[in-house]
């Protein structure tokens, strides 16, 4: 709870009327994609550095933690309040300040909707390529503290890969600006930008970010090829990329998720897998490659291949890939949503593992996504009123986490830790790892204010597995 | 509230995962940037009053009050959690205790909900507006519409109004001469008018009558008719919206009719679906006559081109038209081709607008109760248009009309705005 000193402090950092104490504001900001809401004591709108440098300094002094929010569209758990005291959200801090067509780059607030800064930049030639699930609904700010990727991941990289710089307001209040403004180097002691990205919102709080853009592709190509089995799918995913073709986007679905989607629109699917492949660039070399494309999968036995030019088609495709997640939802109401990465070239193996657990735990198990990059979305979907079937589902998480170590990948590749994984990441990282991270922790957050009970395991973990 | 109501609102509720999506859909979200201004806000905000947490005044019901009812938060949701339904629940609920008086200003509610039932007060009220308009009001230059002389509470400043016709339609003589249809009548259609165009925009229902003339259809306006009453159960009077639907029910069903036409998105989604849902409580015998008079509704946009097989002229005319979709019937009934099929028809070079589905910012009550947001979501609308550089904006829905007139007005856009059958 905060005191009124502490309140009086909060009201004097934003003003009276950017510090909600209303249940309104407290339930509609306990929760993010998790769906397990912390309700906070009180919620606060900044509108810049200087407002959440005060509201920090407030938070040092009279003890009570601030977590920080962009859209609550994470799946980890990154945005709540676990703890209670103040959630910040960044909704009022929206502004694209430039474009810069001469550099390539961008300036924006953190609570910039991604989506519509991609929009500002094509209108302007140019491109932002990170493009998560969520681009229509998650913010800069999220996106930086979460790194997140995308499907485009393959060819483009994930957001850490598009930050050039950034005001950040430090856990003590403390204002600094890491990296370049517009530079594309910059090699002035550590690289505290990179440091930041990813760090889930408890180092720093993202006030500005500094973003890198490209030029926009003149064309784009989308292809759907479906297997009979998941070898010859990830078999044609490796020939693409051995053939020097670094598509755009390069998905992977499961048999199990393709039959859901058939049944769901009304169709039927015998495919055990399918790709879709998206191409970039070039007018003459989209063009190129999507014949060199079809070439490969039919030698790869494809038995099915649409290409999609018109916007309408490619629309299509899509919206395919898109009814995935619905149509999973009406297999099993809960889905356990985790996104292992593993070498590209472990595809096969990791899905053949899946179907493994899938049968020792006796629960349905659908995956899909970015075979590009080996960042796979396994879904172990179960019905919590099945006796025992969570439990099998959280025992079947904990199987995939250890068979994408075995391959040599990581618990996560782009959701983050947050809560949700906190009690797993002793199964990756080793003790010394764990505790250089959390002495940086208390390097930048001595008091331990700036979204506490996060990434290492703690509490809110413990309590979101019980 | 009825226990079951309950028990399904709090079903409905329970199927949001939070994820978020609704958001990038919601035109309220578009221009509010808050959270509980969303979709999924407003979800968890009706999930938690329903079950029974305490402590939720004034902003709940504020944010109760800003859904536009438009229904795009549907085609976004991956787990298909329905939220209009929800919000209309949630402002029905309201009605049983303190709060109506601020979910909808009393006297609004009050004219709305009543306007089948006692029709000769509305009467009474459009009336006098009628005769009072031009004390109050003057041209706004652009030759349509009329403007505030000077500030009048309820209204706003440079509010443009639509002048008001000195005889209501359904009163004129040559309309009332058109209750029934003829004996063996080919295409017997029954045209329900709806107060947008009984007490605003009576032109759409010359319109309306003169395509359907020239399709070989035989017209026939019954008398009887009333209010659809969706603004009453927009505004959480679902005693009000079960009474219009039997009155209009009964003032059709006698006529033995081929259709039920209306140039009303909003009225055409009542007809189709809201009249079966209010009705579903009810015996057999109704349902059934809701069933069977449901079955025979049309858009006017989708009788002409589906049923009567519309034909044009085929001169060009004058002047580019762009479309808006109205969202009663592009997301509510599913219509988006067969108005553009007809504007295709019209003589006039289409051009298309951006985000031609987004909603104009009028319905679900909005426009009464915060006209600011209302504007300011329209304003978007407006810009859209305007980029379009088309000299004509079309729709399907009178509702849509008033607002984007409005809009077009206030934010200096340069075009005309009419209903589709209106350039037939």
């Amino acid at each position: 709870m905060l005191t009124s000193a502490a309140i009086k402090e909060l009201k004097k950092a934003v003003g009276n009327e950017n510090v909600s104490f209303s249940k309104e504001d407290a339930i509609c900001y306990s929760y993010d994609a998790l769906a397990s809401p912390y309700l906070p004591d009180c919620v606060v709108f900044p509108v810049s550095a200087i407002d959440v440098s005060s509201v920090l300094k407030a938070a040092n002094r009279f003890g009570f933690p601030v977590v920080p929010r962009g859209g609550g569209s994470g799946f980890s758990g990154g945005s709540l309040p676990v703890e209670g005291g103040v959630v910040l959200s960044t909704e009022r801090m929206g502004r694209i300040v430039e474009i810069d067509k001469k550099n390539f780059t961008a300036e924006v607030e953190p609570g910039v909707i991604t989506a519509d800064l991609q929009d500002e930049a094509e209108r302007q030639g140019l491109f932002y390529p990170p493009d998560p699930t969520s681009v229509k609904f998650s913010t800069i700010g999220g996106n930086i503290a979460e790194c997140a990727g995308g499907p485009r991941a393959v060819k483009y990289g994930v957001t850490k890969d598009y930050v050039l710089g950034l005001e950040v307001v430090l856990p003590t209040g403390a204002i600094i600006l890491t990296g370049g403004k517009k530079t594309m180097k910059g090699v002035v002691g550590y690289d505290l930008t990179k440091l930041m990205v990813g760090s889930e919102g408890t180092l720093g709080i993202v006030t500005k970010a500094y973003l890198k853009l490209l030029p926009l592709p003149e064309a784009r190509r989308t292809m759907l090829v479906e297997f009979l089995d998941i070898e010859s799918a990830a078999r044609t995913a490796e020939a693409i990329i051995a053939s020097g073709i670094i598509p755009s986007m390069l998905e992977f679905i499961d048999g199990v998720s393709l039959k859901s989607v058939a049944e769901y629109i009304g169709t039927q699917s015998s495919a055990g897998a399918a790709l879709l492949v998206e191409t970039d660039g070039r007018k003459e070399c989209v063009e190129k490659d999507s014949i060199e494309i079809k070439k490969i999968s039919a030698e790869n036995k494809a038995y099915s291949f649409k290409d999609a030019s018109t916007k309408n088609e490619v629309r299509d495709l899509w919206s395919l890939r898109r009814a995935i997640s619905p149509s999973l939802n009406k297999l099993k109401p809960t889905k356990l949503n985790e996104d292992v990465v593993v070498p590209r070239s472990e595809l096969v193996s990791l899905v053949r593992g899946l179907e493994k657990i899938s049968e020792k735990r006796n629960v349905l198990i659908a995956s899909f996504g970015h075979a590009g990059d080996g960042n796979i979305h396994v879904n172990v979907m179960v019905d919590k009123k099945n006796a025992g079937e969570f439990e099998r589902g959280m025992e079947a998480v904990k199987d995939v986490f250890a068979l994408a170590l075995s391959l040599g990948g990581a618990i996560s590749g782009e959701h983050g830790i947050g809560i949700t994984k906190a009690p797993y990441i002793a199964m990756e990282l080793s003790a010394d790892a764990i505790e250089a991270m959390t002495a940086i922790k208390k390097a930048l957050d001595p008091n331990g204010i700036l979204n506490p009970g996060k990434i290492f395991p703690g509490r809110a973990g413990l309590k979101f597995h019980s | 509230m009825k226990d079951s109501i309950k028990k399904s609102l709090l079903e409905e509720a329970a199927k949001c995962v939070r994820c978020g999506a609704c958001k990038s859909a919601c035109p309220t979200f578009d221009v509010l940037r808050r959270e509980p201004s969303s979709p999924r806000g407003r979800v968890s905000l009706i999930e938690a009053r329903l079950r029974g947490v305490e402590g939720m005044k004034d902003a709940y019901v504020k944010h109760i009050k800003e859904c536009t009812l438009c229904g795009s938060c549907l085609s976004a949701c991956p787990k298909g959690v329905n939220v209009p339904q929800l919000v209309l629940g949630a402002r029905c609920s309201q009605s049983e205790d303190e709060l109506i008086p601020s979910v909808f200003p009393l006297a609004a509610k009050n004219l709305l909900g009543a306007e089948g039932l006692a029709p000769a007060l509305v009467k009474t009220v459009m009336k006098a507006a009628g005769k009072l308009q031009g004390v109050f009001l003057k041209g706004a230059g652009s030759g349509e519409g009329l403007v505030t002389r000077f500030s009048l509470p309820f209204v706003g400043d440079g509010r443009l109004l639509p002048e008001l016709p000195e005889v209501f339609f359904l009163d004129r003589p040559d309309i009332s001469a058109m209750k029934d249809v003829k004996k063996g009548a080919t295409s017997r259609v029954g045209f329900f008018v709806g107060c947008g165009i009984n007490y605003i925009l009576p032109s759409i229902g010359e319109a309306t009558i003169k395509a359907l003339d020239s399709s070989g259809a035989t017209v026939a306006v019954p008398a009887e008719q009333v209010c659809c009453g969706m603004p009453a159960l927009s505004s959480g009077d679902v005693q009000a919206a079960k009474e219009l639907a039997l009155r209009n029910i009964e003032a059709f069903e006698k006529l033995e009719l081929d259709y039920i036409v209306t140039s009303c998105a909003t009225c055409g989604h009542a007809l189709k679906s809201v009249f079966k849902d209010v009705l579903s409580g009810e015996g057999i015998e109704i349902r059934q006559k809701a069933e069977a008079f449901a079955s025979k509704v049309r858009d006017i946009t989708e009788l002409l081109t589906k049923e009567l097989n519309y034909e044009a002229k085929g001169e060009r005319k004058e002047g580019t038209v762009t479309y808006h979709d109205p969202c009663h019937l592009k997301k509510y009934q599913g219509i988006t081709e067969e108005p553009r099929e007809l504007l295709a028809k019209s003589g006039h070079v289409f051009k298309g607008m951006k985000n031609p589905c987004k909603c104009c910012g009028l319905g679900g009550g909005l426009i009464f109760t915060n006209y600011e947001l209302s504007m300011k979501i329209a304003e978007k609308k407006a810009m859209s248009i305007k980029a379009s550089g088309a000299d004509i904006v079309a729709t399907a829905c009178p509702g849509c009309i008033i607002q984007l007139k409005d809009a077009c007005h206030r934010y200096g856009v340069d075009a005309k705005v009419v209903h589709v059958v209106e350039l037939l």
